[in-house]
Protein backbone atom coordinates (compact mmCIF):
# COMPACT_ATOMS: atom_id res chain seq x y z
CA UNK A 1 0.00 0.00 0.00
CA UNK A 2 1.60 3.16 -1.27
CA UNK A 3 0.80 6.79 -1.05
CA UNK A 4 -0.65 6.97 -4.67
CA UNK A 5 -2.16 3.80 -4.43
CA UNK A 6 -6.31 3.62 -3.96
CA UNK A 7 -5.65 1.55 -1.09
CA UNK A 8 -3.98 4.00 0.43
CA UNK A 9 -6.77 6.50 -0.45
CA UNK A 10 -9.31 4.23 1.44
CA UNK A 11 -7.20 3.27 4.58
CA UNK A 12 -5.98 6.78 5.57
CA UNK A 13 -9.82 8.53 5.88
CA UNK A 14 -10.79 5.00 8.09
CA UNK A 15 -7.60 5.00 9.77
CA UNK A 16 -8.22 8.93 10.88
CA UNK A 17 -11.63 8.57 11.80
CA UNK A 18 -11.00 5.29 13.83
CA UNK A 19 -8.15 7.50 15.10
CA UNK A 20 -10.64 10.53 16.93
CA UNK A 21 -12.91 7.54 17.83
CA UNK A 22 -10.93 5.54 19.64
CA UNK A 23 -10.27 6.47 23.27
CA UNK A 24 -6.64 8.52 23.76
CA UNK A 25 -5.03 5.61 25.77
CA UNK A 26 -5.37 3.09 22.68
CA UNK A 27 -4.84 5.43 20.08
CA UNK A 28 -0.85 4.58 20.14
CA UNK A 29 -2.10 0.50 19.68
CA UNK A 30 -4.10 1.26 16.59
CA UNK A 31 -1.17 3.76 15.32
CA UNK A 32 1.04 0.72 15.65
CA UNK A 33 -1.43 -2.21 14.57
CA UNK A 34 -2.10 0.31 11.21
CA UNK A 35 1.26 0.78 10.53
CA UNK A 36 2.04 -3.35 10.53
CA UNK A 37 -1.20 -4.14 8.34
CA UNK A 38 0.83 -1.25 6.24
CA UNK A 39 3.63 -2.92 6.06
CA UNK A 40 2.17 -6.36 5.88
CA UNK A 41 0.14 -5.02 2.52
CA UNK A 42 3.15 -3.87 0.84
CA UNK A 43 5.79 -6.23 2.01
CA UNK A 44 4.29 -9.48 4.35
CA UNK A 45 7.83 -11.42 4.42
CA UNK A 46 9.75 -8.79 5.40
CA UNK A 47 7.52 -7.65 8.57
CA UNK A 48 9.53 -10.05 10.49
CA UNK A 49 12.44 -8.64 10.00
CA UNK A 50 11.11 -5.21 10.71
CA UNK A 51 9.62 -6.50 14.00
CA UNK A 52 13.46 -7.60 15.12
CA UNK A 53 15.18 -4.83 14.20
CA UNK A 54 12.17 -3.50 16.73
CA UNK A 55 12.65 -6.15 19.63
CA UNK A 56 16.53 -6.18 18.81
CA UNK A 57 16.78 -2.14 19.27
CA UNK A 58 13.75 -2.11 22.30
CA UNK A 59 16.11 -4.53 24.22
CA UNK A 60 19.95 -3.28 23.63
CA UNK A 61 18.94 0.87 24.38
CA UNK A 62 17.33 -0.86 27.69
CA UNK A 63 20.67 -2.73 28.38
CA UNK A 64 22.82 0.83 27.38
CA UNK A 65 20.56 2.54 30.20
CA UNK A 66 20.81 0.11 32.96
CA UNK A 67 24.42 -0.98 33.07
CA UNK A 68 26.59 1.79 34.47
CA UNK A 69 29.79 0.19 32.87
CA UNK A 70 30.83 2.61 30.12
CA UNK A 71 32.33 -0.16 28.14
CA UNK A 72 29.37 -2.23 28.21
CA UNK A 73 27.56 0.67 27.41
CA UNK A 74 29.34 1.30 23.93
CA UNK A 75 29.65 -3.07 23.44
CA UNK A 76 25.84 -2.73 23.97
CA UNK A 77 25.52 0.20 21.33
CA UNK A 78 28.41 -1.32 18.71
CA UNK A 79 26.35 -4.81 18.82
CA UNK A 80 22.91 -3.55 18.40
CA UNK A 81 24.22 -1.24 15.14
CA UNK A 82 26.15 -4.33 13.93
CA UNK A 83 23.14 -6.67 14.07
CA UNK A 84 20.65 -3.82 12.60
CA UNK A 85 22.60 -3.07 9.64
CA UNK A 86 23.39 -6.60 8.80
CA UNK A 87 20.34 -7.08 7.13
CA UNK A 88 20.57 -4.23 5.31
CA UNK A 89 24.11 -4.62 4.10
CA UNK A 90 22.82 -8.31 2.96
CA UNK A 91 20.45 -6.76 1.00
CA UNK A 92 22.01 -4.40 -0.63
CA UNK A 93 25.76 -5.78 -1.45
CA UNK A 94 25.08 -9.44 -1.33
CA UNK A 95 23.92 -9.85 -4.77
CA UNK A 96 26.60 -7.43 -6.05
CA UNK A 97 29.53 -9.34 -4.30
CA UNK A 98 28.68 -12.54 -5.23
CA UNK A 99 28.24 -11.80 -8.69
CA UNK A 100 31.25 -10.27 -8.95
CA UNK A 101 33.05 -12.77 -7.34
CA UNK A 102 31.10 -15.16 -9.58
CA UNK A 103 32.35 -13.32 -12.94
CA UNK A 104 35.75 -12.75 -11.49
CA UNK A 105 35.97 -16.95 -10.98
CA UNK A 106 34.22 -18.51 -14.09
CA UNK A 107 36.35 -16.13 -15.78
CA UNK A 108 39.31 -17.80 -14.59
CA UNK A 109 37.93 -21.12 -15.15
CA UNK A 110 37.40 -21.88 -11.69
CA UNK A 111 33.97 -22.54 -9.77
CA UNK A 112 32.13 -20.39 -7.08
CA UNK A 113 29.85 -22.20 -5.02
CA UNK A 114 26.99 -20.05 -4.25
CA UNK A 115 24.46 -19.60 -8.22
CA UNK A 116 23.94 -15.89 -8.82
CA UNK A 117 21.58 -14.54 -6.77
CA UNK A 118 19.03 -11.68 -6.67
CA UNK A 119 17.30 -10.23 -3.65
CA UNK A 120 14.43 -8.08 -3.72
CA UNK A 121 15.57 -4.97 -1.18
CA UNK A 122 12.48 -4.89 1.61
CA UNK A 123 10.70 -1.67 1.32
CA UNK A 124 12.07 0.90 3.90
CA UNK A 125 15.04 -1.06 5.15
CA UNK A 126 17.10 1.55 5.18
CA UNK A 127 14.87 4.05 6.68
CA UNK A 128 13.97 2.18 9.54
CA UNK A 129 17.19 0.91 10.17
CA UNK A 130 18.57 4.80 10.11
CA UNK A 131 15.69 5.45 12.56
CA UNK A 132 16.90 2.44 15.11
CA UNK A 133 20.62 3.25 14.71
CA UNK A 134 19.76 6.88 15.52
CA UNK A 135 17.46 6.12 18.57
CA UNK A 136 20.57 3.67 19.76
CA UNK A 137 23.12 6.31 19.27
CA UNK A 138 20.79 8.97 21.17
CA UNK A 139 20.17 6.44 24.08
CA UNK A 140 23.92 5.93 24.46
CA UNK A 141 24.70 9.67 24.46
CA UNK A 142 22.42 10.45 26.80
CA UNK A 143 20.16 12.62 24.59
CA UNK A 144 16.87 10.42 25.20
CA UNK A 145 15.75 7.84 27.96
CA UNK A 146 15.35 4.30 26.88
CA UNK A 147 11.68 3.96 26.44
CA UNK A 148 10.46 0.95 28.40
CA UNK A 149 6.94 0.32 26.48
CA UNK A 150 7.81 -2.56 23.58
CA UNK A 151 4.96 -0.87 21.45
CA UNK A 152 6.15 3.05 21.61
CA UNK A 153 9.19 1.83 20.19
CA UNK A 154 7.66 -0.22 17.31
CA UNK A 155 5.14 2.65 16.59
CA UNK A 156 8.21 5.31 16.38
CA UNK A 157 10.47 2.64 14.47
CA UNK A 158 7.91 1.57 12.10
CA UNK A 159 5.20 4.47 12.20
CA UNK A 160 3.78 3.89 8.78
CA UNK A 161 3.27 7.22 6.78
CA UNK A 162 7.38 7.39 7.53
CA UNK A 163 8.63 3.78 6.81
CA UNK A 164 9.59 3.60 3.07
CA UNK A 165 11.20 6.88 2.60
CA UNK A 166 11.74 9.00 5.90
CA UNK A 167 11.52 12.16 7.11
CA UNK A 168 14.22 10.09 9.30
CA UNK A 169 12.45 11.31 12.48
CA UNK A 170 14.49 11.39 16.07
CA UNK A 171 13.35 9.56 18.97
CA UNK A 172 13.66 13.35 21.19
CA UNK A 173 10.81 14.33 18.82
CA UNK A 174 8.05 11.36 18.26
CA UNK A 175 8.71 9.65 21.21
CA UNK A 176 6.71 11.90 23.50
CA UNK A 177 4.32 12.96 20.92
CA UNK A 178 3.15 9.13 20.86
CA UNK A 179 2.85 9.06 24.54
CA UNK A 180 0.92 12.17 24.19
CA UNK A 181 -1.24 12.23 20.99
CA UNK A 182 -3.64 15.12 21.01
CA UNK A 183 -7.12 15.50 21.03
CA UNK A 184 -9.19 15.73 17.44
CA UNK A 185 -8.29 19.21 16.30
CA UNK A 186 -9.98 19.61 12.63
CA UNK A 187 -6.98 22.13 12.11
CA UNK A 188 -4.80 19.43 12.54
CA UNK A 189 -6.99 17.67 9.62
CA UNK A 190 -6.93 20.42 7.35
CA UNK A 191 -2.90 21.06 7.61
CA UNK A 192 -2.66 17.49 6.81
CA UNK A 193 -4.88 17.61 3.85
CA UNK A 194 -3.46 21.18 2.76
CA UNK A 195 0.40 19.15 2.82
CA UNK A 196 -0.88 16.02 1.22
CA UNK A 197 -2.72 17.80 -1.61
CA UNK A 198 0.55 19.60 -1.97
CA UNK A 199 2.33 16.57 -1.94
CA UNK A 200 0.26 14.56 -4.56
CA UNK A 201 0.06 17.45 -6.82
CA UNK A 202 4.09 17.81 -6.90
CA UNK A 203 4.24 13.77 -7.08
CA UNK A 204 1.57 13.43 -9.92
CA UNK A 205 1.19 15.78 -12.03
CA UNK A 206 4.90 17.41 -12.05
CA UNK A 207 7.43 14.30 -10.86
CA UNK A 208 6.10 11.21 -12.55
CA UNK A 209 5.53 13.50 -15.64
CA UNK A 210 8.70 14.93 -15.90
CA UNK A 211 9.33 11.04 -15.67
CA UNK A 212 7.94 10.37 -18.74
CA UNK A 213 10.46 12.44 -20.60
CA UNK A 214 13.52 11.54 -18.82
CA UNK A 215 13.30 8.11 -19.18
CA UNK A 216 12.60 8.01 -22.40
CA UNK A 217 16.07 9.79 -23.09
CA UNK A 218 18.37 8.21 -20.33
CA UNK A 219 16.98 4.73 -21.74
CA UNK A 220 18.25 5.27 -25.31
CA UNK A 221 21.52 7.44 -24.70
CA UNK A 222 22.84 6.35 -27.85
CA UNK A 223 19.65 7.56 -29.89
CA UNK A 224 19.68 11.16 -27.82
CA UNK A 225 22.00 14.05 -29.41
CA UNK A 226 23.87 16.39 -26.35
CA UNK A 227 21.16 19.18 -26.61
CA UNK A 228 18.19 16.52 -25.60
CA UNK A 229 21.03 14.64 -23.01
CA UNK A 230 21.28 18.57 -21.78
CA UNK A 231 17.00 19.07 -21.29
CA UNK A 232 16.97 15.87 -19.59
CA UNK A 233 19.87 16.26 -17.00
CA UNK A 234 18.77 19.65 -16.16
CA UNK A 235 15.20 17.96 -15.11
CA UNK A 236 16.18 15.63 -13.78
CA UNK A 237 16.71 17.10 -10.04
CA UNK A 238 13.36 19.00 -10.60
CA UNK A 239 11.99 15.03 -10.80
CA UNK A 240 13.85 13.88 -7.86
CA UNK A 241 12.28 17.09 -5.75
CA UNK A 242 9.24 16.39 -6.84
CA UNK A 243 9.47 12.94 -6.45
CA UNK A 244 10.85 12.68 -3.11
CA UNK A 245 9.61 16.24 -1.96
CA UNK A 246 5.95 15.25 -2.62
CA UNK A 247 6.40 12.11 -1.19
CA UNK A 248 7.62 13.93 1.96
CA UNK A 249 4.36 15.83 2.19
CA UNK A 250 2.23 13.51 1.85
CA UNK A 251 3.74 11.46 4.56
CA UNK A 252 3.89 14.76 6.72
CA UNK A 253 -0.05 15.70 5.82
CA UNK A 254 -0.72 12.08 7.01
CA UNK A 255 1.26 12.53 10.62
CA UNK A 256 -0.23 15.68 11.17
CA UNK A 257 -3.69 14.68 10.08
CA UNK A 258 -3.38 12.44 13.35
CA UNK A 259 -2.04 15.50 15.22
CA UNK A 260 1.42 14.67 15.11
CA UNK A 261 4.37 17.37 14.08
CA UNK A 262 6.80 15.57 11.47
CA UNK A 263 10.32 17.19 10.32
CA UNK A 264 10.34 19.32 6.89
CA UNK A 265 12.62 17.49 4.56
CA UNK A 266 12.97 19.80 1.62
CA UNK A 267 13.51 23.81 1.92
CA UNK A 268 13.23 25.14 -1.22
CA UNK A 269 16.82 23.78 -2.28
CA UNK A 270 16.73 25.03 -6.12
CA UNK A 271 17.22 28.72 -4.50
CA UNK A 272 20.32 27.72 -2.63
CA UNK A 273 23.24 29.95 -3.68
CA UNK A 274 26.14 27.49 -2.74
CA UNK A 275 26.67 23.80 -2.04
CA UNK A 276 26.28 23.89 1.51
CA UNK A 277 23.16 26.27 1.17
CA UNK A 278 21.85 23.40 -1.23
CA UNK A 279 22.91 20.46 0.84
CA UNK A 280 21.08 22.29 4.30
CA UNK A 281 17.51 22.49 2.23
CA UNK A 282 17.76 19.13 0.73
CA UNK A 283 16.60 15.97 1.92
CA UNK A 284 16.97 17.55 5.31
CA UNK A 285 16.22 14.35 7.22
CA UNK A 286 18.86 12.49 5.78
CA UNK A 287 21.45 15.15 5.67
CA UNK A 288 20.87 15.92 9.28
CA UNK A 289 21.41 12.10 10.10
CA UNK A 290 24.33 11.87 8.53
CA UNK A 291 25.63 15.15 10.12
CA UNK A 292 24.97 13.93 13.77
CA UNK A 293 25.72 10.32 13.35
CA UNK A 294 28.46 9.95 10.66
CA UNK A 295 29.84 13.39 9.76
CA UNK A 296 30.11 14.52 13.53
CA UNK A 297 32.15 11.42 14.90
CA UNK A 298 34.72 11.45 12.17
CA UNK A 299 35.16 15.22 12.51
CA UNK A 300 35.88 14.85 15.95
CA UNK A 301 38.33 11.88 15.62
CA UNK A 302 40.00 14.29 12.65
CA UNK A 303 39.46 17.08 14.80
CA UNK A 304 43.57 17.73 15.56
CA UNK A 305 44.02 17.99 11.90
CA UNK A 306 41.90 21.42 11.87
CA UNK A 307 40.76 21.88 8.37
CA UNK A 308 41.82 18.95 6.59
CA UNK A 309 40.31 16.67 9.35
CA UNK A 310 37.15 18.66 8.56
CA UNK A 311 37.47 18.09 4.76
CA UNK A 312 38.40 14.74 5.43
CA UNK A 313 35.09 13.93 7.32
CA UNK A 314 33.35 15.85 5.00
CA UNK A 315 34.34 13.71 2.11
CA UNK A 316 34.31 9.96 3.69
CA UNK A 317 30.48 11.26 5.29
CA UNK A 318 29.39 12.04 1.22
CA UNK A 319 31.47 8.63 0.03
CA UNK A 320 28.97 7.08 2.61
CA UNK A 321 26.16 8.08 1.40
CA UNK A 322 26.99 7.62 -2.18
CA UNK A 323 27.74 3.85 -1.75
CA UNK A 324 24.45 3.97 0.21
CA UNK A 325 22.53 5.05 -2.51
CA UNK A 326 23.46 1.59 -4.26
CA UNK A 327 26.45 -0.79 -5.21
CA UNK A 328 27.37 1.24 -8.45
CA UNK A 329 30.21 2.86 -8.83
CA UNK A 330 28.11 5.69 -9.98
CA UNK A 331 26.75 6.19 -6.76
CA UNK A 332 30.77 6.38 -5.47
CA UNK A 333 31.29 9.28 -8.41
CA UNK A 334 28.64 10.89 -7.01
CA UNK A 335 29.12 11.19 -3.03
CA UNK A 336 32.81 11.91 -4.39
CA UNK A 337 31.77 15.12 -6.27
CA UNK A 338 29.83 15.94 -3.89
CA UNK A 339 32.30 15.94 -1.03
CA UNK A 340 34.93 17.61 -3.78
CA UNK A 341 32.14 20.47 -4.45
CA UNK A 342 31.64 20.95 -0.25
CA UNK A 343 35.31 20.63 -0.15
CA UNK A 344 36.33 23.70 -2.64
CA UNK A 345 33.71 25.98 -0.72
CA UNK A 346 34.92 25.28 3.11
CA UNK A 347 38.22 25.95 1.51
CA UNK A 348 37.48 29.25 0.15
CA UNK A 349 34.80 30.34 2.27
CA UNK A 350 36.84 33.42 3.69
CA UNK A 351 37.94 34.71 0.62
CA UNK A 352 34.11 34.12 -1.02
CA UNK A 353 33.18 35.83 1.94
CA UNK A 354 35.88 38.55 2.12
CA UNK A 355 34.86 39.57 -1.83
CA UNK A 356 31.47 39.58 -1.06
CA UNK A 357 31.46 41.85 1.59
CA UNK A 358 33.88 44.21 -0.22
CA UNK A 359 31.91 44.69 -3.22
CA UNK A 360 28.48 44.28 -1.48
CA UNK A 361 27.55 41.51 -3.12
CA UNK A 362 25.17 39.34 -0.85
CA UNK A 363 22.37 41.92 -1.08
CA UNK A 364 22.59 42.27 -5.32
CA UNK A 365 20.08 40.42 -7.46
CA UNK A 366 22.01 39.69 -10.33
CA UNK A 367 24.50 37.96 -7.93
CA UNK A 368 22.11 35.84 -5.96
CA UNK A 369 20.46 34.78 -9.27
CA UNK A 370 24.40 33.55 -10.76
CA UNK A 371 24.49 31.44 -7.53
CA UNK A 372 21.71 29.57 -7.65
CA UNK A 373 22.21 29.08 -11.23
CA UNK A 374 26.25 27.73 -10.70
CA UNK A 375 24.51 25.91 -7.59
CA UNK A 376 21.66 24.19 -9.18
CA UNK A 377 24.16 23.62 -12.67
CA UNK A 378 26.46 22.22 -10.08
CA UNK A 379 24.50 19.55 -8.93
CA UNK A 380 22.78 18.75 -11.98
CA UNK A 381 26.52 17.49 -13.56
CA UNK A 382 26.75 15.22 -9.91
CA UNK A 383 22.99 13.40 -10.61
CA UNK A 384 24.13 12.71 -13.95
CA UNK A 385 25.71 10.07 -12.36
CA UNK A 386 23.03 9.18 -10.50
CA UNK A 387 20.63 8.26 -13.19
CA UNK A 388 22.81 6.77 -15.53
CA UNK A 389 23.33 3.48 -15.04
CA UNK A 390 27.22 2.91 -15.12
CA UNK A 391 30.22 5.42 -15.20
CA UNK A 392 30.93 4.70 -18.86
CA UNK A 393 26.81 6.41 -19.94
CA UNK A 394 27.49 8.90 -17.48
CA UNK A 395 30.36 10.09 -19.39
CA UNK A 396 29.22 9.16 -22.91
CA UNK A 397 26.00 11.73 -21.33
CA UNK A 398 28.48 14.13 -20.70
CA UNK A 399 30.78 14.13 -23.96
CA UNK A 400 27.44 14.15 -26.50
CA UNK A 401 26.19 17.62 -24.10
CA UNK A 402 29.62 19.46 -24.66
CA UNK A 403 30.24 18.15 -28.57
CA UNK A 404 26.49 16.42 -29.80
CA UNK A 405 24.19 20.27 -30.31
CA UNK A 406 21.07 19.37 -32.51
CA UNK A 407 17.62 20.20 -32.48
CA UNK A 408 16.49 18.64 -29.22
CA UNK A 409 13.75 15.69 -28.73
CA UNK A 410 10.58 17.33 -26.91
CA UNK A 411 7.63 15.67 -26.03
CA UNK A 412 5.68 19.05 -26.17
CA UNK A 413 2.10 17.63 -24.66
CA UNK A 414 4.31 15.85 -21.57
CA UNK A 415 6.49 18.82 -21.24
CA UNK A 416 3.69 21.46 -21.10
CA UNK A 417 1.74 20.16 -18.46
CA UNK A 418 5.00 19.26 -16.52
CA UNK A 419 6.86 22.28 -16.91
CA UNK A 420 3.09 24.08 -15.87
CA UNK A 421 3.12 22.06 -12.63
CA UNK A 422 6.96 22.74 -12.26
CA UNK A 423 6.28 26.64 -12.32
CA UNK A 424 3.91 26.13 -9.52
CA UNK A 425 6.14 24.24 -7.58
CA UNK A 426 9.04 26.81 -8.10
CA UNK A 427 6.78 30.01 -7.51
CA UNK A 428 5.60 28.92 -4.47
CA UNK A 429 9.45 28.40 -3.59
CA UNK A 430 9.94 32.14 -4.74
CA UNK A 431 7.35 33.20 -3.15
CA UNK A 432 8.06 31.83 0.19
CA UNK A 433 12.17 32.31 -0.15
CA UNK A 434 11.88 35.80 -0.95
CA UNK A 435 8.30 37.55 -1.29
CA UNK A 436 7.57 36.36 2.82
CA UNK A 437 4.60 34.19 1.42
CA UNK A 438 3.05 37.56 0.24
CA UNK A 439 1.46 36.41 -3.17
CA UNK A 440 0.31 32.65 -2.77
CA UNK A 441 -2.92 31.62 -3.58
CA UNK A 442 -2.88 29.46 -1.10
CA UNK A 443 -1.22 31.88 2.01
CA UNK A 444 -4.12 34.52 1.06
CA UNK A 445 -6.12 36.35 3.93
CA UNK A 446 -9.66 35.45 1.74
CA UNK A 447 -11.24 31.91 2.79
CA UNK A 448 -12.55 31.38 -0.97
CA UNK A 449 -9.59 32.26 -2.34
CA UNK A 450 -7.60 29.43 -0.41
CA UNK A 451 -10.33 27.18 -0.92
CA UNK A 452 -10.40 28.24 -4.77
CA UNK A 453 -6.91 27.55 -4.76
CA UNK A 454 -7.15 24.11 -3.27
CA UNK A 455 -10.08 23.13 -5.43
CA UNK A 456 -7.84 24.30 -8.43
CA UNK A 457 -5.03 21.88 -6.92
CA UNK A 458 -7.31 18.98 -6.79
CA UNK A 459 -8.54 19.39 -10.48
CA UNK A 460 -5.26 19.80 -11.74
CA UNK A 461 -4.29 16.34 -10.35
CA UNK A 462 -7.51 14.41 -10.96
CA UNK A 463 -6.95 16.18 -14.75
CA UNK A 464 -3.01 16.43 -15.03
CA UNK A 465 -2.06 13.66 -12.93
CA UNK A 466 0.01 10.82 -14.31
CA UNK A 467 -1.30 8.01 -12.75
CA UNK A 468 0.92 4.46 -14.15
CA UNK A 469 3.16 2.26 -11.18
CA UNK A 470 3.00 5.19 -8.76
CA UNK A 471 6.24 3.92 -7.67
CA UNK A 472 8.88 6.29 -5.75
CA UNK A 473 12.39 7.56 -6.54
CA UNK A 474 14.03 6.51 -3.26
CA UNK A 475 11.74 3.33 -2.23
CA UNK A 476 15.05 1.64 -4.26
CA UNK A 477 17.24 3.08 -1.58
CA UNK B 1 39.77 30.93 36.36
CA UNK B 2 37.11 33.37 36.15
CA UNK B 3 33.70 32.46 33.85
CA UNK B 4 34.39 36.29 32.23
CA UNK B 5 37.98 35.17 31.31
CA UNK B 6 37.15 31.76 29.40
CA UNK B 7 34.35 33.46 27.49
CA UNK B 8 36.43 35.89 26.56
CA UNK B 9 38.89 33.50 25.17
CA UNK B 10 36.39 31.79 23.61
CA UNK B 11 35.32 34.83 21.67
CA UNK B 12 38.05 35.33 20.81
CA UNK B 13 38.55 31.74 19.58
CA UNK B 14 35.25 31.96 17.73
CA UNK B 15 36.40 35.22 15.83
CA UNK B 16 39.60 33.56 14.60
CA UNK B 17 37.58 30.72 13.14
CA UNK B 18 34.25 32.18 12.04
CA UNK B 19 36.26 35.52 10.64
CA UNK B 20 33.82 37.83 11.76
CA UNK B 21 32.23 39.78 14.98
CA UNK B 22 28.84 39.65 14.12
CA UNK B 23 27.86 38.20 17.39
CA UNK B 24 26.55 39.74 21.02
CA UNK B 25 28.86 36.91 23.35
CA UNK B 26 26.88 36.04 25.98
CA UNK B 27 26.27 32.28 27.94
CA UNK B 28 23.21 31.92 25.57
CA UNK B 29 24.70 32.40 22.18
CA UNK B 30 24.59 28.99 19.83
CA UNK B 31 25.73 27.58 17.08
CA UNK B 32 21.79 28.62 15.45
CA UNK B 33 22.34 32.10 16.38
CA UNK B 34 26.02 32.77 15.10
CA UNK B 35 26.74 33.12 11.61
CA UNK B 36 29.36 30.52 10.10
CA UNK B 37 28.93 28.72 13.12
CA UNK B 38 27.92 25.03 11.41
CA UNK B 39 28.91 21.64 11.78
CA UNK B 40 32.14 22.20 9.36
CA UNK B 41 33.46 24.91 11.87
CA UNK B 42 32.67 23.44 14.85
CA UNK B 43 34.67 20.87 15.31
CA UNK B 44 37.76 23.25 14.43
CA UNK B 45 35.83 25.53 17.36
CA UNK B 46 36.39 22.64 19.49
CA UNK B 47 39.91 21.39 18.87
CA UNK B 48 40.82 25.45 19.53
CA UNK B 49 39.13 25.88 23.05
CA UNK B 50 40.79 21.84 23.83
CA UNK B 51 44.43 23.69 22.61
CA UNK B 52 43.82 26.75 24.45
CA UNK B 53 43.16 24.93 27.79
CA UNK B 54 44.82 21.72 27.75
CA UNK B 55 42.05 19.43 27.81
CA UNK B 56 40.31 16.76 25.65
CA UNK B 57 36.49 16.37 25.24
CA UNK B 58 34.34 13.35 24.73
CA UNK B 59 32.13 13.35 21.88
CA UNK B 60 28.91 12.76 24.09
CA UNK B 61 30.15 15.80 26.30
CA UNK B 62 30.30 17.69 23.35
CA UNK B 63 26.56 16.03 21.95
CA UNK B 64 25.11 17.68 25.24
CA UNK B 65 26.10 21.29 24.91
CA UNK B 66 23.21 23.14 23.75
CA UNK B 67 25.52 26.77 23.64
CA UNK B 68 28.43 29.11 25.24
CA UNK B 69 27.49 28.38 28.85
CA UNK B 70 27.30 24.95 28.52
CA UNK B 71 31.18 25.27 26.42
CA UNK B 72 32.53 27.27 29.64
CA UNK B 73 30.93 24.80 31.91
CA UNK B 74 32.74 22.18 30.20
CA UNK B 75 35.73 23.81 30.07
CA UNK B 76 35.81 24.81 34.01
CA UNK B 77 34.79 21.04 34.73
CA UNK B 78 38.01 20.08 32.91
CA UNK B 79 40.46 22.71 34.30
Amino acid sequence: MIFTSLNFLLFFPALVILYYLTPKSWRAVLLFVASILFYLNISPIYLILLLSVCTSTYLFTLAIEKTPDENKKQFYKITNIVLILLPLLFFKYFSVINNGILETMSQKGLHWPLPEMKFLLPVGISFYTFVAIGYTIDVYNEEVKAEKNFGIVALFISFFPLILSGPIERAGKMIPQFKKLPNLDFGHIAAGMQFMLWGYFMKLVVADRLGVYISMVFNSVPNHNGTTLFIASGLYPMQIYTDLGGYSLIAIGTAKAMGIDVMQNFRRPFLATSMADLWRRWHISLITWMTDYIFTPLAFSFRRHKMRGTIIALFLTFLISGIWHGANWTFVVWGALQGIYLSIETLTQKRKTEFEQRYNLKDKGWYIFLAICVTYLLFTASQIFGVAPDVETALIIFKKIFTQHGSPYLDFTTLFFALLGLAVVLGKDINEEFFNNRYGLLSSNYYWVRCSGYLLMLFCIILFGVYSDGSFIYFQF
Amino acid sequence: MQRSEIMDQIRKILISVLNHENFEMTESLSATDTDGWDSLTHMMIVSEVEKTYGIAFKLKELNKMRNVGDLIDLVVSKI
